[in-house]
């Protein structure tokens, strides 16, 4: 059975048709210097400073206020996102050492089983500076031991 | 609203058709894997586990498809110094998987001089089987040198 038909993957969204749409309150981030390096360095950028690389917000879906709405919306044990669609879109380059405002809205669809998440990256002043799209597929776990 | 580009290209800004040559990244092995959790926040047990790979489908875990995207962002800048990358976008059709490269190329899809000089850039990213990996697209801008952008 392929992921998208399996109904495990459609869970957590009570009927096939509905969708639960979420939208947190502001959370604060910053682009330390230290986490950018590293990232820099882990990414074969061929700059090692003085950039926040486009890719860098990416880190921002791990904060602790993000991640828990993330694994409740991707819906428990047995079930894994794969990253399916990627998208960044700049009105200014982000500084380094600086901090900046994210909204985010999490879209989780039964069918297709999917987590779309949107953020919003602005400055302390409310200037626009980047949006941010990730679409994750969810796709069930086969935990039984391969024969 | 962007401020770079706000010049005229320089001489030698590309054309359409214009190749980015390939430039070849990893191999990504566990460990790069792990590193790339560990800066990131993204510790996915798909990327690091080969139990939890296989459950989900695929024959050994998968290079995160944020750091297969962030090559396009490496390839471009490797081109060039003098560009804002405005936008960057990614779909990943197929896996990476731990221990092997990818293969990334660019073309010069549109240019534009006016309102500002910009690029429409197609990327391509090839598993070692030369399998489409990921398809993208960036947005550059010619970003004047010493300018904020």
């Amino acid at each position: 059975m392929k992921a998208a038909d399996d109904p495990r993957a459609a869970a957590f969204v009570p009927e096939a048709s509905a969708e639960v749409l979420i939208r947190l309150p502001p959370i604060r981030v910053r682009t330390g210097a230290s986490e950018v390096a590293a990232f820099l360095r882990e990414t074969a950028d061929a700059r090692t400073c003085g950039v926040v690389p486009v890719t860098f917000p990416a880190r921002w879906l791990a904060l602790p206020a993000l991640r828990g709405v993330i694994l409740q919306l991707i819906g428990g044990d047995g079930l894994l996102p794969v990253h399916e669609g990627q998208s960044f879109a700049y009105e200014h380059e982000l500084r380094i050492e600086t901090d900046y405002i994210i909204a985010v809205e999490a879209r989780r669809t039964a069918k297709p089983p999917r987590l779309t998440l949107k953020i919003a990256v602005s400055t302390g002043q409310g200037e626009s500076c980047a949006h941010l799209e990730t679409v994750l597929r969810i796709v069930p776990l086969n935990l039984e031991p391969a024969s | 609203m962007i401020e770079a580009g706000i010049e005229p290209a320089p001489p030698d800004w590309p054309k359409a058709g214009d190749e980015i040559r390939v430039q070849n990244f990893g191999p990504f092995g566990r460990e790069a894997l792990a590193r790339y959790a560990l800066v990131s926040g993204d510790d996915n047990p798909l990327h690091l586990d080969p139990e939890a790979a296989r459950a989900a489908g695929f024959a050994g875990p998968p290079v995160h498809g944020m750091l297969m995207l962030s090559c396009f962002e490496s390839l471009i800048v490797r081109w060039r110094r003098d560009l804002f990358i405005a936008r960057l976008s990614g779909k990943f059709l197929r896996p990476v998987l731990a221990g092997e490269g990818m293969r990334v190329s660019g073309r010069v899809m549109r240019r534009l001089d006016v309102p500002r000089p910009e690029l429409t850039v197609r990327l391509i990213g090839r598993a070692q089987n030369n399998d489409l990996a990921i398809l993208g697209e960036a947005t550059v801008l010619y970003n004047i040198p010493g300018s904020p952008s």
